[in-house]
C-alpha cells in the first residue's frame, strides 16, 4: 500500500470546538483523569510517584499516602512473582477485588496509577 | 671514650634496681652500656626538679668507633638554651596526672620498655662475644645506638614541650602588605639523615669479601660440628630474665558491623544480564578484563536494584510517619518530575487501560450480553473476559478465540411465552454528541469492536456542524477519535484492505480520509481541492475491492461514493484522491421505456437531468454489478463497465429510496427502503417488487439485513425500530421497539458476531440492543428459508 501523508494546511474539515486539537499530551492527560473520576462508582482516584508522594488525588492525604505505601509493597512483590515465573514478562496491572469494592492499579517504574472503584451500583 | 659518670643518689629507686638485675660478668662492654645507662636515667630526676635548667646538667655522650672516629649521633633538634621551663613539666603533669606515683609508675613504664631492649641486647651480646670476638665491638656500638634512642625520645619529648612553648608567644598581628609581601622561600637540600641501616647479611660470590665470608662459613660450620663433644664448649643453663609484663588496655571507636543480605531472584539475574548484553564488551583483546570487570558492575548493579527497593520500601514505611514534613520540603522539588510523569505517554496509556478497566466494572453484564458470555456475578468471580488488551486495530485473534471457546449460544430453551424482544443493553453517547443526529452506521472490518459513527443531520435547512466518531465497545462512554467539523457527516465506512482508514462524507460533498491509528484529527486524504469533488451531499460511502481483470493488477480497492448531484464516483488514492465518475444519474420518467435514455415530457421543465442518488449496493457477489436508489423513487441497476446505461430498473418506491440491501444469504434478493413508508423487497430479475412492507405511516431510513439469517432485517423508521422475521409472518414485523417521543431513529446496523443490533437516533445516541428469544435458531442462516418463501408466495403490490 502506497502511504499515506497529511496534506498540509487548506483543509476545512480541521478540527474545531470543545476539544481542540492541538493542545498536547498534557491536556489529553488531563481530560481522561477527569473523566475516570467522574465515572459511576469511582470512589477514588490516585497517581503517586515513585516515592510515595501523591501527585494527583482525590482522596485526603493520609488515605492517599498509606494505600501508595501498601500498594507499592503489593506490587513489588507481584511484579517480582511475575518475573520470576518468567523474567522476560512483566507487570502490566493489577486488580485486587474485595467485597467492598476493586482497587485497580497500573504500575510504572515511575509513578503508580490508582482507581477505587465500587461496582457494585 | 665514653666519660663515666659516678652514680647520684636518685629518687626513683626502681630505676637501678632493675638496672642491677640484669648483671653480667665484667665485660668492658657491659659496664659501658650501664654507665651509659645510668648517666641516661639521670636527666629523668633533673626534669621532675623542675628548678634547674633542663640543658645544663645533660652530660654529652660520645660514642667513638672502634676506628676512633667520633660518630656521636647529633639529635636532630637543638633546644634553644634561653627558653623558659616551667611549662613542659605542666604538660607532662597533666597528661599523667599530679600523683607522683604515677609519675614514677609512668616513668618506670617507660624505663621497661626500655629495658628489655637493652637487656635484650646485653643477651645478645654475652651470646656473641661468647662466639665472636670481632663481635664485641659491634655490640658496644650497638648498644649505644640503642641507648641513643631513649635519650633521643626524651629529647624529642623536651623538644616537644619546647616546641610547644616556642610557638605560643610570637604572635604577629599580620597585616594586609604583609600579606602582599612576596616572600622568598629558599628551598636547600639538609645532609641525608639515615635513621636506620641494615647492612646486608648476603654477600655476592663474586664480590672481594666472598672468599672471606666463605672462609668464615665454612670455620662455623665445622665449629658447629666440632662442638658435640668438644671439650671446650660446655653446656651451661642459664636463666633468663623476663621482664615483668604489664597490662595496658586501650580502647578503640566501636566498630560498626552491619549485616547485608541480598536475595537474588530469577529476573535479577535475567536483569543483570541484560544489561551487560546491552552495553557490549569493546574488543576481543580486553575480553577477559572486561567480562571481570563486568561481572562487577553487574553485581553492584544488582545490589543496587534491590537496594533500591529495599529503599524506597523504607521510605514508604517512614514516609508514613513524617508525610508532611517531606510533602513541605520535597514538593518544590518534585514538582518538575511529576509533571514529566504526568505528560508521559506510559501515563496516558495507563489511563487509558484504567478507564477501559472501569468500563468493563460498570458495563460488565451489558458487555457479557453482547458477547453472549456469562455474566459475572458478586460474589463469586467466574473469570470474566479480560478487555484489557488496548490496541483496537490489532484486535488479536486471542480475543475471538476465546470468544469462540467461552461462547455459549443461549438458545432460548425456557418455556417460550416470553416473546422475542429487544432488551436494551447500553448506548454510546457522550456530551458531544448530545443533540446531534446520527446519520451512519459502520464497523470496522478487522476489529470488531470498533465503530464508527457519523452524525449530522438530512435535512438542508437543520445543518449543524458534524462529527465522526470512533466508538470502542470497551468503553461506551467516551469515543475513541473524534473528528470534527463544520459540515454534517453524511455517510461513514471502514477500508477493508487498510482497515485503519476510515472515509467520512460530508454535507458539503467532500470526502475525507482518516487514519484511526493516529491520533490526530486532521484527515489523511481531503477531496475538497479535487476538481470533480461531489457537490451535493455524498449520501453514502463504501469501500469496494474490485478485481482489475484487465489491467492485471491485484484486487484493488475503490473507495465509491454516490451523492446528491446524481454521480456516482469512484476515488482511487494514487497520490491524492483520484475520482472517476462510475456513472451519472440520469432522471428518467416514469411512464418510458426502462433504458435510461432521456425523455422529456411535454411541459415538464427540468432543473436538471440529474438525478440526485441516494443509496447505492454493491452486489456481494459481482463487484460489477451494483444497484442504486434515486430520489425519484427508482432503483437502478447499472455495471461498471458501463457508465451512460442502466442494466435495469426496478420502479415500485414512490419516494426517495434511502437505503438498498443485498440478502447475504440469497444473492438475488434486496431490500430497499424509503420515504413512501414502505419497504420492498425484490428479486433480481423482476423489475416488480416481490414482497412490501407498510407497517406505518413514517419515512423508513434505514434497513438492514440479519448476517446470521436470510429471513430477518430490522427496519428502522421515525418513531420505530421494527425486526421482521420472513419466516414467522411477512405481514407483521417480529418485534416492535417505539421510541421515545420525540426521538426518531435514523439508522440501524447488525452486530456481525452476536445477537445484538445498533440503532442510531436523532439525539446523538446509537443504542445497543440485543434480540433476545428468537423463535429460529439465529445462526442458521440458509438461503434455502427464503428460496421456500420465493417459491410459493409471489405476493406482488404495487
Amino acid at each position: 500500500m502506497t502511504e499515506w501523508t497529511n496534506e498540509p494546511g487548506l483543509c476545512p474539515l480541521r478540527s474545531s470546538g470543545p476539544r481542540p486539537a492541538g493542545l498536547g499530551a498534557q491536556a489529553e492527560v488531563e481530560e481522561t483523569l477527569k473523566r475516570i473520576q467522574s465515572h459511576k462508582g469511582v470512589i477514588g482516584t490516585m497517581v503517586v510517584n515513585a516515592e510515595g508522594i501523591p501527585i494527583r488525588t482525590t482522596l485526603d492525604n493520609s488515605t492517599t499516602v498509606q494505600y501508595a505505601g501498601l500498594l507499592h509493597q503489593l506490587t513489588v512483590k507481584a511484579r517480582s512473582t511475575v518475573r520470576d515465573i518468567d523474567p522476560q514478562n512483566d507487570l502490566t496491572f493489577l486488580r485486587i477485588r474485595s467485597k467492598k469494592h476493586e482497587i485497580m492499579v497500573a504500575p510504572d517504574k515511575e509513578y503508580l496509577l490508582i482507581v477505587i472503584q465500587n461496582p457494585c451500583e | 671514650m665514653i666519660r663515666s659518670v659516678g652514680p647520684q643518689p636518685k629518687k626513683s629507686i626502681s630505676f637501678t634496681n632493675t638496672v642491677k638485675g640484669g648483671q653480667t660478668k665484667g665485660y668492658i662492654g657491659a659496664n659501658q652500656s650501664r654507665m651509659a645507662m645510668s648517666k641516661t636515667l639521670m636527666v629523668l630526676p633533673e626534669i621532675k626538679t623542675e628548678k634547674m635548667n633542663i640543658s645544663t646538667p645533660r652530660t654529652a655522650i660520645q660514642v667513638i668507633n672502634a676506628l676512633g672516629v667520633d660518630v656521636t649521633p647529633r639529635p636532630l633538634y637543638h633546644q634553644d638554651p634561653h627558653m623558659g621551663t616551667a611549662k613542659p613539666n605542666k604538660l607532662l603533669t597533666s597528661q599523667e596526672g599530679s600523683y607522683s606515683s604515677d609519675y614514677i609508675s609512668s616513668y618506670s613504664l617507660y624505663q621497661n620498655t626500655i629495658n628489655p631492649s637493652m637487656l635484650g641486647q646485653f643477651t645478645r651480646s654475652v651470646l656473641g662475644s661468647s662466639s665472636v670476638s670481632k663481635s664485641s665491638a659491634s655490640t658496644t656500638e650497638s648498644i649505644a645506638e640503642d641507648l641513643e634512642e631513649p635519650s633521643y625520645k626524651r629529647e624529642k619529648l623536651t623538644s616537644f614541650t619546647d616546641l610547644r612553648v616556642v610557638r605560643a608567644t610570637p604572635e604577629k598581628i599580620v597585616t594586609k602588605e604583609d600579606l602582599q609581601k612576596t616572600i622568598e622561600i629558599t628551598l636547600t637540600e639538609t645532609e641525608t639523615l639515615s635513621f636506620f641501616n641494615l647492612p646486608t647479611v648476603l654477600i655476592s660470590v663474586e664480590s672481594e669479601e666472598a672468599e672471606k665470608v666463605i672462609r668464615r662459613n665454612k670455620i662455623y660450620e665445622t665449629l658447629c660440628r666440632n662442638r658435640l663433644g668438644n671439650d671446650l664448649y660446655v653446656e651451661r643453663m642459664m636463666q633468663t630474665i623476663n621482664g615483668a609484663p604489664k597490662n595496658k588496655e586501650v580502647q578503640c571507636d566501636k566498630i560498626v558491623k552491619e549485616d547485608k543480605g541480598v536475595m537474588s531472584s530469577t529476573w535479577d539475574l535475567y536483569d543483570s544480564y541484560n544489561a551487560m548484553d546491552l552495553s557490549p564488551l569493546p574488543t576481543k583483546q580486553s575480553m577477559l578484563e572486561s567480562t571481570s570487570k563486568a561481572s562487577i558492575p553487574s553485581k553492584d548493579r544488582e545490589q543496587r536494584v534491590i537496594g533500591s527497593t529495599i529503599e524506597k520500601n523504607s521510605e514508604a514505611s517512614s514516609l508514613m510517619d513524617i508525610e508532611n514534613v517531606i510533602l513541605t520540603k520535597i514538593r518544590d522539588d518534585e514538582e518538575d518530575h511529576s509533571e514529566s510523569i504526568m505528560k508521559s505517554d506510559k501515563f496516558r496509556q495507563d489511563l487509558f487501560f484504567m478507564e477501559r478497566v472501569l468500563m468493563e466494572n460498570l458495563f460488565q453484564p451489558k458487555l457479557a450480553a453482547y458477547h453472549q458470555l456469562p455474566v459475572l456475578k458478586e460474589p463469586e468471580p467466574e473469570g470474566p473476559e479480560d478487555f484489557l488488551e488496548g490496541e483496537k486495530l490489532e484486535q488479536e485473534t486471542e480475543e475471538e478465540v476465546k470468544k469462540e471457546e467461552e461462547e455459549e449460544i443461549e438458545i432460548g430453551t425456557e418455556e417460550s411465552t416470553i416473546p422475542a424482544n429487544l432488551e436494551r443493553l447500553w448506548s454510546f453517547s457522550c456530551d458531544l454528541t448530545k443533540g446531534l443526529n446520527v446519520s451512519s452506521l459502520a464497523w470496522n472490518k478487522t476489529n470488531p469492536d470498533l465503530l464508527a459513527v457519523g452524525y449530522g443531520h438530512f435535512g438542508f435547512k437543520e445543518q449543524k456542524r458534524g462529527l465522526a466518531c470512533c466508538w470502542s465497545i470497551k468503553n461506551p462512554m467516551w469515543p475513541e477519535r473524534i473528528y470534527q467539523s463544520p459540515y454534517g457527516v453524511t455517510a461513514v465506512d471502514f477500508s477493508t484492505g487498510a482497515p485503519n482508514l476510515l472515509a467520512v462524507g460530508y454535507h458539503n460533498g467532500t470526502i475525507a480520509i482518516y487514519n484511526v491509528q493516529s491520533n490526530s484529527n486532521v484527515p489523511v486524504l481531503d477531496s475538497s481541492e479535487s476538481p470533480l469533488k461531489h457537490l451535493g451531499p455524498v449520501w453514502q460511502l463504501q469501500w469496494i475491492e474490485q478485481d482489475r481483470g484487465t489491467t492485471g493488477d491485484d484486487k484493488r480497492e475503490i473507495l465509491v461514493s454516490i451523492s446528491a448531484d446524481g454521480r456516482i464516483s469512484k476515488w482511487v488514492i494514487r497520490k491524492g484522491l483520484d475520482c472517476h465518475d462510475l456513472m451519472r444519474l440520469r432522471r428518467t420518467t416514469v411512464s418510458s421505456s426502462k433504458k435510461g435514455g432521456e425523455k422529456e415530457k411535454k411541459g415538464e421543465a427540468l432543473i436538471s437531468r440529474q438525478a440526485p442518488g441516494m443509496c447505492f449496493a454493491f452486489h456481494p457477489k459481482d463487484t460489477n454489478i451494483y444497484l442504486a436508489g434515486t430520489e425519484e423513487g427508482h432503483i437502478h441497476k447499472c455495471s461498471c463497465s458501463y457508465n451512460e446505461q442502466y442494466l435495469d430498473t426496478y420502479r415500485g418506491h414512490k419516494g426517495p429510496v434511502y437505503k438498498i440491501a443485498w440478502n447475504p444469504f440469497c444473492h438475488d434478493v434486496f431490500l430497499s427502503c424509503s420515504a413512501d413508508w414502505g419497504v420492498i423487497m425484490w428479486q433480481q430479475e423482476n423489475t416488480n417488487p416481490f414482497l412490501s412492507f407498510y407497517p406505518t405511516t413514517y419515512v423508513v431510513y434505514d434497513v438492514a439485513w440479519s448476517p446470521k439469517s436470510s429471513c430477518i432485517f430490522a427496519v428502522a423508521n421515525e418513531s420505530r425500530v421494527e425486526i421482521w422475521d420472513l419466516h414467522v409472518s411477512t405481514l407483521d414485523p417480529l418485534i416492535v421497539n417505539v421510541a421515545n417521543p420525540g426521538i426518531k431513529f435514523t439508522t440501524v446496523l447488525f452486530a456481525k458476531q452476536t445477537d445484538c443490533l445498533l440503532v442510531g437516533d436523532s439525539d446523538g445516541q446509537v443504542a445497543v440492543y440485543e434480540l433476545r428469544n428468537m423463535p429460529t435458531a439465529l445462526d442458521s442462516g440458509q438461503g434455502d428459508i427464503i428460496d421456500t418463501l420465493l417459491g410459493p408466495k409471489s405476493n406482488q403490490q404495487g
